[in-house]
């Protein structure tokens, strides 16, 4: 009498599971704040910020300002989002389908580029207004092309986080250690000049900042970064995301694995 | 093909152990033995209850057969596959109803949370809104199918749960206190849908703390007491085994205990058991046979011009207490 669908698909899980994380954004207003409004904010704080500092100040506000709201929707909602599985007592009904979780933590991502890409063009827009007319970029193709993949390197960190929401409980703790490596060690928000990144190796296992610093060795003209350059920029970013993938591909299988013989699938 | 053959579900020597750590950087050490061999057989197509009292490990025997947590030991079978090696053919032929307040996406309406699970469940694309309307209407949800759960008293957040639980026709469904929270009309209706279910050839597990509801479901239980299977039968095979189909209940305003002993000496009597109810005592007298009846009682509780003496039929509760008691003595 069952229906047994042999192999329930997986873009399919995707699909509903990047629905549902639209849904659910569109349901619940406290999200304009992280998504709408803080975008806003730090294109503001950024451009005053950088103000007169160099010919190139306002790429360097766009990139830092857009990496600060594209951290928290890229890379923290991925794993964040797990944790409210747990939290609503989702979690165990969500294992206990035949879809592996690694499909609707991708679906989730999925969202969660879309959503900070969002952030990153109101926080272009929002410099663009203030400083009265466009950064001079000499590739625009080739800044946007970059900034989205800037993008899939951090989604592809936050595909790992969510692995340890999976886990633990306790992943947040991990994550903020995650999140102050990203702030200090990708310099993000500062002028390279002022904080030598290359001065903490950590920094170089996670893959934004590789991706970060061929966005910046090719729009701002002049740019000393990685001594070895906008090329070897973009293999290390394409390598390092690899790893990371490849991490989520056999950790989730464990993980899900693990927490059926641990037994803390209902804590939260 | 495989479909009836052998048992539903099949466990030897089941044992789940927890450790539960806290203090400083997690030393101290906490362990418990929720499951403590388990050895059960479940037949298919009908519905087996499991009783027990709180934390025997009902829910953790649930939660190890449908795949979502291991055992430390033992093997478990469910539909022939073991739960441990082949969770992957087991999934999508069973259900879950674990109920309670979470579980569910609060935010978006109740079918949304159906579409969401219906995805996962990968039912085809083609009959899933009907699939999703069928199963709203069983469940007598299908008014409120559009309003967010948050807006969903207790009672309809277990039927969505149970809407879930069925929405991908699984072979075998396990339901953990499914009535919970529910009042008295839902509640029967309920135990309709679920033997409505069987009458469709799923077979059911489920775990109650209601008495009367595993007496009208469940032509076979099992009770667990401290993760130990205690009994296994029919409701009347297990009235036998506390000591008979009827019970004589007398009340009057204390009794002393030259009084019992003499009832517990008369033809019959296989227990006496005493309860305060404020002021009065109520004894339950469980009898094997028919040779005495109220009035022999009557006769051996003189002096007590109060006194009230009933029959009534053993019922599963007495079988159920006289169970648990005996294993905590
Ligand atoms: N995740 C866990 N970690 C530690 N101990 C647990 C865990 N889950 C259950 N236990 C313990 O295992 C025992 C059995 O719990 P279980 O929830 O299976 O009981 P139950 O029969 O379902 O009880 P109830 O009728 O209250 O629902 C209890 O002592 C409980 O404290
Ligand atoms: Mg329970």
């Amino acid at each position: 009498m069952a229906l047994v669908t042999s192999e329930v698909s997986r873009t399919r899980s995707t699909a509903a599971s990047l629905r549902l994380s639209v849904l659910m954004f569109l349901a619940d207003p406290q999200w304009l704040i992280p998504s709408m409004i803080a975008p806003v904010v730090f294109g503001l704080v950024a451009f005053e910020l950088f103000r007169g500092a160099g010919p190139y100040f306002l790429t360097y506000a766009i990139l830092g300002a857009g990496m600060m709201s594209m951290w928290g929707q890229t890379l923290y909602g991925s794993g964040w989002a797990t944790g409210q599985d747990r939290e609503f007592g989702t979690l165990e009904p969500t294992l206990q389908a035949p879809t592996p979780y690694l499909y609707v933590v991708l679906g989730r991502v999925v969202w969660n580029v879309v959503s900070g890409l969002i952030g990153g063009g109101i926080v272009y827009l929002v410099v663009v207004l203030a400083a009265g007319g466009p950064p001079a970029l000499p590739d625009p193709l080739a800044f946007a092309i970059l900034f989205v993949f800037v993008m899939l390197t951090l989604a592809a960190v936050g595909v790992v986080f969510a692995a340890f929401y999976v886990y633990t409980r306790y992943a947040g703790f991990i994550q903020n250690i995650g999140e102050f490596a990203f702030y200090v060690g990708t310099g993000c928000m500062f002028p390279v000049v002022l904080l030598p990144f290359w001065t903490n190796p950590l920094a170089l296992f996670f893959p934004p900042t590789w991706a970060l610093d061929a966005l910046r060795y090719n729009s701002i003209p002049g740019y000393v970064g990685f001594s070895w350059g906008f090329g070897w920029d973009l293999v290390g970013a394409v390598a390092t995301t690899a790893v990371y993938l490849a991490i989520a591909g056999t950790v989730f299988h464990r993980v899900e694995r693990h927490v059926l013989e641990v037994g803390n699938l209902s804590d939260f | 093909m495989l479909r009836n053959d052998g048992p539903a579900i099949e466990t030897h020597g089941v044992t789940r152990r927890f450790e539960s750590r806290k203090g400083f950087l997690f030393r101290d050490v906490t362990r418990t033995d929720a499951l403590q061999g388990v050895d059960l057989t479940v037949e298919r197509g009908s519905i087996f209850g499991l009783l027990g009292p709180n934390g025997a490990g009902k829910t953790t025997l649930t939660k190890i057969l449908a795949t979502l947590l291991l055992p430390t030991g033992g093997v478990a079978k469910v539909l022939g596959h073991d739960v441990t090696q082949d969770a992957a053919w087991l999934r999508p032929r069973m259900g879950l109803v674990l109920g309670g307040e979470r579980g569910l996406y609060n935010r978006v309406s109740g079918r949304e949370n159906l579409r969401y699970f219906a995805d996962l469940y990968g039912i085809p694309t083609a009959e899933r809104e009907e699939r999703i309307r069928s199963v709203l209407e069983r469940v007598d949800l299908l008014a409120a199918a559009d309003r967010r759960v948050e807006e969903y008293s207790r009672g309809m957040k277990q039927k969505l749960h149970l809407a879930r639980g069925i929405l991908h026709r699984p072979e075998i469904l396990f339901l953990d206190e499914p009535t919970i929270g529910l009042d008295p009309k839902s509640a029967r209706e309920t135990r309709k849908l679920i033997r409505s279910l069987v009458a469709d050839g799923v077979t059911i597990f489920l775990t109650t703390h209601y008495m009367f509801e595993a007496e009208e479901l469940c032509p076979q239980l099992a009770v667990l007491s401290k993760g130990r299977i205690v009994a296994r039968d029919s409701v009347d095979r297990l009235r036998q085994l506390v000591g008979g189909d009827r019970t004589l209940e007398a009340e009057a305003y204390g009794f002393d205990d030259v009084e019992v002993a003499a009832l517990r000496r008369l033809p019959g009597v296989s227990k006496v058991a005493e309860e305060e109810f404020g002021p009065a005592t109520r004894l339950t007298i469980r009898l094997r046979t028919d040779e005495i009846g109220i009035e022999e009682v009557q006769r051996a509780l003189p002096g007590h011009d109060e006194l009230s003496v009933r029959e009534r039929r053993t019922s599963l509760e007495d079988v159920y207490l006289d169970l648990v008691e005996e294993e905590a003595r």
